[in-house]
């Protein structure tokens, strides 16, 4: 049977979503499926995976191929640069997929560099509405609700990325 | 633009232990096997961190796609001109280093 739960992750949480899917998968739900803060589990009380998220772009089959000959299921993906792989809790010889800090860092430096890049690109898509303080744009009835939702827009954006960048510190002082 | 192989030095022992092991053509995971048994099981990779190693490698190329016929999903590396000359290189540096200091250590020890 299919159960679907919504919850919100940022980027920069990604070890926190690995846990609570794993800690799910312990409780007989294991993930299936990923779209939009939608997660969708099938419940099987006798299995127990352990997961874990990659943040690649541009994968090929080479690269999916790896990672299940090492030992990583391929469950799921999300806007196809977070993907999701699975384990079974009793594979003690699966390797975790980053074995040193350097590889670590270096995944959340790529998910910094794509993160930017929507960014920059929402900030010139909305040229039209900052531009728009100063003019005539103001009589336009959704104004500020767009106003609104691009600073909401603007400031977890800014969040994430000031959190990954924190990550990257972290690791590099260890 | 060609990177001068002493640019390259020194390796980390993940990216050393990988340019060893391609004294054959391997794919991803003969690569991390290899790794653990030539290191005798005191290297051991994650499939993310040689993925992201590869990439880079082969960015630099230091080791580039190998052609393999019949197969499938996976993909075939080997070294490049450049990283045989990096891999002996390193290997020279490592060994002087050993050599250079062997008899100081022996006497410290000694002591």
């Amino acid at each position: 049977m299919a159960k679907r739960k919504f919850r919100l992750f940022l980027g920069s949480d990604v070890g926190k979503e690995e846990e609570w899917l794993t800690e799910m998968s312990r409780n007989g739900l294991h993930l299936q499926k990923y779209q939009l803060f939608s997660y969708t589990f099938e419940e099987d009380p006798e299995k127990s995976y352990v997961y874990q998220i990659d943040f690649q772009q541009n994968v090929k089959d080479d690269y999916l191929q790896l990672y299940k000959d090492a030992g990583w299921e391929y469950v799921t993906n999300a806007i196809n640069a977070f993907h999701y792989f699975r384990t079974e809790t009793s594979n003690k010889e699966v390797r975790k997929l980053y074995s040193d800090k350097e590889s670590i860092r270096d995944s959340f430096n790529r998910m910094i560099r794509f993160y930017v890049t929507i960014f920059l690109c929402f900030l010139v898509s909305q040229l039209g509405i900052f531009t728009g303080l100063f003019n005539s744009w103001k009589s336009y009835p959704f104004y500020y609700t767009i106003v609104g939702v691009d600073a909401v827009v603007i400031v977890l954006y800014v969040y994430v990325l000031l959190s990954l960048r924190k990550r990257v510190q972290s690791i590099e002082r260890k | 633009m060609r990177k001068e192989p002493e640019a390259f030095l020194p390796l980390s022992q993940a990216t050393y232990y990988i340019l060893l092991s391609l004294r054959e053509v391997r794919h991803g995971y003969a690569i991390m096997q290899d790794v653990e048994e030539v290191s005798k099981g005191e290297v051991t990779m994650g499939p993310g961190t040689l993925y992201g190693a590869l990439s880079k490698l082969e960015k630099q190329k230091v080791v580039e796609k190998a052609q393999v016929q019949d197969d499938d999903r996976r993909k075939y590396y080997q070294l490049t001109e450049l990283g045989r000359e990096v891999l002996q290189l390193e290997y020279k540096r490592l060994k002087s280093l050993v050599e250079n200091s062997s008899e100081i250590i022996q006497q410290m020890e000694g002591n």
